[in-house]
């Protein structure tokens, strides 16, 4: 193609007008085939490592021989008979209200979490210190639940753990609370155990965006006498705003994802599973016993399903702030 | 410092800021802190309990314990290569799809849109994966670490969405100089985005450095592993060892065992240091593409 | 709208594009051998078997064994070299024995999976026998039977018991599975341990009753307050010291009862499997347990611990009056090594079993063991000497290959077997090698005969008086294989197969039934315990708890055929 055409196209036209002026399909694909050609190899692997493997949800709808492999077609067709075994599961609606319970605290307190400690980190001046404040807050992303698990135990054991003596100490209680066996205080106990692992983490992103913010702008609202906190939702929040709302579209397609390895840990008391049971422990658990490949298929596409819906119904809302997935 | 200057709210807010980031520190750093402790501290003591801001008995025998493996050096190699190649190269190609999908005059953008946000919520499932790689040929073959995670639809998102921020007089006067649409993703694009760049090549090493999955499943030579799945190994051994003490043992070989599960605390904390640190330590010199500025720099030359 | 809808068509259409063209082009170039039920491979490995038969008994060491193992478990490998492992490093330099490994590297149910739909079986697999991978190995055909190797060669048909084999044969009637520490003796180590210190210090009571228990435990927690546990019951969402609590009130009772694929008490009069709710027993011992709990007798931490750490702490430190465990021995003799140690007067001793007064004690079983051991090799089809490598697990599992793995090779600690075929200990006898020797091959131990080599370890510590003598070997000789009871035949078979209706229930039931063992085991008084166990009753039946038990009283009255019991 040429590039002078294309130059002096893209240079005289506004872009939202590109796509009228033109006259076939083919001559305007042509003439964006650079920008295509930087598409298509992402299309490509995405298509092979991604779509070509896609053919595996029909196992959810078969009894699936494992050792039929790749011939899934050998298998009988059951249609719906495992997302029936799951629906109809005793524990079906506890299961369902609290992974959506849980992932909607875990969205509602985690999701701005990050935020606001970047906000923060954004307010400290002291170069040092905030970068040693950032390397030390996302430390515990690395630490593994069995031990995040083994130190929140021993602080809220009933066996000399600290928050117990705290709470003696100042008269709060007259007597050890056995904090990890009563079911109205896990999910508070679960939801903050994330947001304290994870906050420095998922901060980074943040602080990339704010990385973005024109030092200008500040300059000028300095001279206009803006106290800090108006810079930071005038100039600093306004700004990292498109990123925090695609966060946003994507958190609401994992609505159905509350987490696993936490609750497996934090949870080990039976008597919680009332409130604590969410879809993946409950297959998990499920499956350790008949290790069922094609249950655990359905039940992953039921929540590609919801998720999907969940996620076009968020990017619809989203359109109106002028961001959106697509 | 320039406290004097603010206002009442100001320093109030300040002083908030910095008493609760100090004690979110305190808190972020003790387990990290008590496992490096615990991975100094001799074993059976480890076991009587106790060991919380300093070595009781200080050796580091655990860590003997842990590099005591033929594997590990050429494990570590691997691993650092493939966080280097993998990571380079995911960065690029996800860029590079990223920026032509922010470009709104992009045929079929919306179909391409959905064609890869699909991906992140239907897969195919561990079987026909498995047979795919296989029938690649990237059984045993390092090319495996590498190749199917060179997209990422999640970091082409945040990528397309930082691309769209960037000012178009940029590239229009790029464009004018010239520059065709590869020229200005190279020349403008990618050395305006440090920020995003170091953020999402980041969390790629990360993964790229704690994946422990593909390997289990894609790789049989020894020589390939890398050392997340290496010490694994150790790592559950050692594990079984503490949760259960003896489980499916012959009676006689407890004895043995119980003085075994008793020094698995310390050697999995020595083992989850060898395995962390050396990605920590990436992130404080990735923080210096944080700092304020750095596009609108190279907007102004 | 439109346009998404026309976008979503097209994925669509590609995505079943490439499910046809995927489905057909496989099978289509590929012609593997399909219907693998019953497939032409076993048949095929039964004629060579048959044909073997007629030829010689291959001698082990008599020419290259070649082939590759797997271990099946999430916590253990084989190493990269086998020869790492001393006993393996004596094979490959004595008898030819070469050995690739395949490790699972903690991703064990995946690897299989790929393993199985991919058909690319290791030749040997190294597992537990209930896991149901192995089931489903055999189901597909991929397993190849043993009968008649174990016809041709001596140790496995000598040493496990011919009604033991018949449990582990598969519904076909045939052996695919070589045990590992099969038995036809008591073993296993359940019960309860007691701090020697804190038992002085208090004036060395009787403590034979569950109420002499609960005096005991009173006194503790008087005398030493929130210094020490009174009662440690370890993990106890996995019963342990709650379920030996339960055995102590009936005569007979099984601690298998309180096991998820059992869930079953046994009804000797109509000679039938009956509701564990149901049970006087386990509503008295619950109520004893949440006694406990409520006067703070029992950690009150006992269901929340993911693992055994702080048991070990508390152990280690000696801040546990009583310990009671299915398995306490090994941090109970690694605390009581190390607190005797620094104070001779110190450390933990084992008793015998609580029962409730009137009962006779001698009737009273902390734990079961099981005739066929815990892990089983299977030789899959993908072999190509099956017979040799069954000749291997059959040497290892005879009196050399064990006492070569727990004594080092002939010349050194041993010399020659005497008529009891059990080893003849020498001059040079080093106990501390003899350690040394059984940790570096314990992790690899894969076809253990506990038949055997209890009474050979067991011959020299009794040469020992009676202090010096292993800490674990005393108690194991004067109380454990006591008090352990035969629970073969209630924990086989029990478990319905994936995929029908009865696995549902079961996995169901088992939930039900934690709940309510961690539920009233922290009652807040007798009635509640009462109502809890009523209510799970009441839900398991509604879930199908009553055909469940009627299967399971089959398979079980089965299994006693089998076992002539």
């Amino acid at each position: 193609m040429s590039e002078v055409t294309a130059k002096e196209h893209y240079s005289s036209i506004p872009p939202e007008r590109r796509l009228v002026n033109e006259k076939s399909f083919f001559q305007r694909l042509w003439k964006q085939m650079d920008i295509q050609l930087m598409v298509w190899p992402g299309v490509v692997l995405i298509f092979i490592f991604a779509y070509i493997p896609m053919y595996g949800v029909l196992t959810g709808f078969m009894d699936y021989d494992i050792f039929t492999g790749a011939n899934i077609f050998e298998n009988p067709w059951v249609g719906f008979k495992h997302f029936e075994s799951f629906f109809n599961a005793p524990q079906f609606w506890t299961i369902m209200r609290n992974t959506i319970v849980i992932s909607l605290l875990k969205l509602l307190i985690g999701f701005p979490a990050p935020i606001i400690l970047a906000l923060m980190l954004n307010e400290v001046r002291h170069r040092g210190f905030k970068r040693v404040i950032q390397s030390i807050t996302y430390l515990p992303y690395f630490m593994s639940w069995v031990i995040v698990g083994s130190i929140v135990m021993s602080l809220l054991s009933t066996e000399n753990g600290s928050i117990n003596i705290l709470l003696k100490g100042i008269g709060a209680i007259d007597e050890s609370i056995n904090f990890l066996s009563i079911r109205d205080y896990f999910w508070a106990i679960l939801v903050s155990t994330n947001v304290w692992k994870d906050i420095g983490f998922n901060s980074i992103i943040f602080m990339a965006a704010i990385a973005g913010v024109n030092p200008s702008l500040y300059e000028a609202s300095e001279i206009d006498g803006a106290s800090r906190f108006k810079q930071m939702y005038l100039i600093t929040i306004p700004t990292i705003m498109p990123i925090i709302i695609i966060f946003m579209i994507l958190a609401m397609g994992s609505l159905l994802s509350a987490g696993f390895e936490d609750i497996l840990i934090l949870a080990q008391n039976p008597s919680l599973r009332p409130v604590s049971d969410v879809i993946d422990t409950y297959v998990y658990r499920a499956g350790l016993q008949n290790q069922r490949y094609d249950y655990g298929v359905a039940v992953g596409l039921f929540r590609a399903v919801v998720s999907v819906t969940l996620l076009t119904i968020a990017n619809f809302l989203a359109r109106r702030t002028g961001n959106s997935l697509w | 410092m320039l406290f004097k200057r603010l206002g009442y709210s100001d320093r109030i807010m300040i002083v908030v800021i910095y008493v609760f980031l100090i004690l979110l520190s305190f808190t972020a750093l003790y387990p990290f802190w008590n496992t490096l402790v615990v991975s100094l501290n001799e074993g059976l003591d480890t076991a009587k309990g106790g060991v919380t801001f300093w070595p009781r008995i200080f050796t580091f025998s655990n860590y003997a314990t842990v590099f005591d493996d033929d594997q590990i050096l050429n494990a570590f190699m691997i691993t650092i290569l493939r966080t280097i190649i993998g990571t380079i190269s995911a960065i690029f190609m996800t860029a590079l799809l990223a920026y032509g999908m922010s470009k709104s005059y992009l045929m079929g953008r919306k179909f391409f849109t959905i064609f890869f946000i699909v991906t992140m919520y239907f897969g195919g499932g561990l079987i026909p994966t498995f047979l795919l790689i296989k029938s690649l040929g990237l059984m045993n073959n390092f090319l495996v670490f590498i190749i199917p995670g060179l997209i990422s639809v999640w970091n082409m998102i945040i990528f397309r969405t930082f691309f769209k921020s960037l000012p178009v007089g940029l590239e229009e006067s790029a464009q004018i100089d010239g520059c065709s649409n590869w020229g200005v993703f190279l020349k403008i694009i990618l050395p305006l985005s440090g920020p995003v760049i170091a953020t999402l090549g980041l969390f790629t090493a990360i993964a790229h450095w704690n994946d422990w999955f593909a390997p289990t499943i894609y790789i049989t030579n020894q020589d390939l592993m890398p050392v997340q799945t290496v010490l694994r190994r150790l790592l559950n051994a050692n594990l079984f060892n503490q949760a259960s003490g003896s489980g499916n043992v012959n009676s006689l070989t407890l004895e043995t065992l119980g003085q075994k599960s008793l020094t698995a605390k310390s050697i999995i904390s020595a083992t989850i240091m060898v395995v962390s640190l050396p990605i920590i330590a990436v992130y404080p010199f990735v923080q210096k593409y944080f700092v304020k500025g750095v596009m609108v720099g190279s907007l102004k030359e | 709208m439109k346009n998404m809808r026309k976008m979503l068509f097209i994925v669509t259409t590609a995505l079943l594009l490439t499910t046809v063209a995927a489905g057909c082009s496989k099978s289509t170039n590929e012609t593997k051998p399909s219907t693998p039920k019953n497939s032409n491979a076993t048949a095929d490995k039964g004629k060579e078997t048959t044909d073997d038969k007629s030829s010689d008994v291959w001698q082990l060491g008599s020419s290259e064994l070649e082939f590759t193992a797997y271990a099946h478990y999430g916590w253990m490998d084989f190493p990269k070299k086998m020869e790492d492992v001393p006993f393996w490093k004596y094979l490959k330099e004595n008898k030819k024995v070469n050995i690739k490994t395949r490790a699972a590297q903690g991703n064990e149910a995946q690897l299989m999976t790929t393993m199985m739909a991919d058909d690319d079986l290791p030749d040997m697999i190294y597992g537990n026998r209930f896991d149901p991978d192995i089931l489903r190995l055999y189901a597909a055909g991929k397993l190849v039977p043993l009968d008649d190797y174990m016809e041709k060669y001596p140790n496995l048909k000598k040493w496990l018991n011919a009604n033991t084999s018949n449990m582990l044969r598969f519904p076909d009637g045939k052996l695919y599975q070589f045990p590992n520490w099969y038995t036809s003796r008591p073993n296993g180590s359940a019960g309860y341990v007691v701090n020697k210190k804190i038992y002085k210090e208090l004036g060395s009571p009787t403590l034979e009753t569950m109420d002499q228990l609960y005096d005991y435990l009173v006194k503790v927690k008087e005398k030493y307050g929130e210094e020490v546990i009174p009662y440690e019951p370890d993990r106890a969402v996995d019963g342990q010291g709650v379920g030996l609590i339960y055995t102590g009130f009936k005569e007979n009772a099984y601690y298998r009862s309180l096991n998820g694929n059992t869930l079953a008490v046994v009804d000797d009069t109509n000679n039938k499997l009956a509701s564990l709710f149901t049970d006087p027993a386990f509503h008295e011992s619950q109520k004893f347990v949440s006694k406990l709990y409520r006067e703070k007798l029992i950690s009150q931490d006992m269901f929340t611990i993911t693992d055994r750490g702080p048991v070990q702490e508390k152990l280690m430190s000696g801040r546990v009056a009583v310990f009671g465990s299915s398995d306490p021995m090994p941090y109970a003799s690694a605390a009581h090594l190390t607190l005797s140690k620094e104070d001779p007067d110190a450390g933990y001793f084992m008793i015998w079993p609580f029962h409730k007064a009137g009962l006779d004690k001698n009737k009273i079983y902390t734990g079961g063991y099981d005739q066929l051991g815990w892990n089983v090799n299977v030789i899959t089809t993908a072999a190509k000497e099956p017979e040799k490598i069954f000749a291997l697990l059959d040497y290892i599992t005879g009196p050399e290959g064990m006492v070569v793995q727990y004594f080092g090779p002939e010349g050194g600690n041993w010399q020659g077997l005497d008529e009891n075929e059990q080893p003849i200990f020498t001059d040079k006898y080093n106990a501390d090698q003899v350690s040394e020797i059984q940790a570096a091959n314990n992790p690899i131990m894969i076809a253990g005969n506990t038949a055997y080599i209890d009474p050979a370890k067991m011959k020299f510590e009794l040469l020992k008086p009676e202090e010096e003598r292993n800490w674990l070997a005393r108690y194991q000789e004067s109380v454990t294989w006591k008090t352990h009871i035969d629970q073969t035949a209630l924990a086989n078979n029990l478990t319905p197969e994936p995929g029908t209706d009865l696995a549902d229930a079961s996995t169901n039931i088992i939930d039900i039934f934690t709940q309510a063992l961690s539920a009233s085991s922290t009652a807040k008084s007798d009635e509640e315990v009462d109502k809890i166990l009523v209510q799970a009753e009441k839900d398991a039946q509604a879930l199908g708890y009553n055909e469940l038990l009627e299967w399971r009283t089959q398979r079980w009255l089965a299994n006693k055929k089998a076992l002539g019991q």
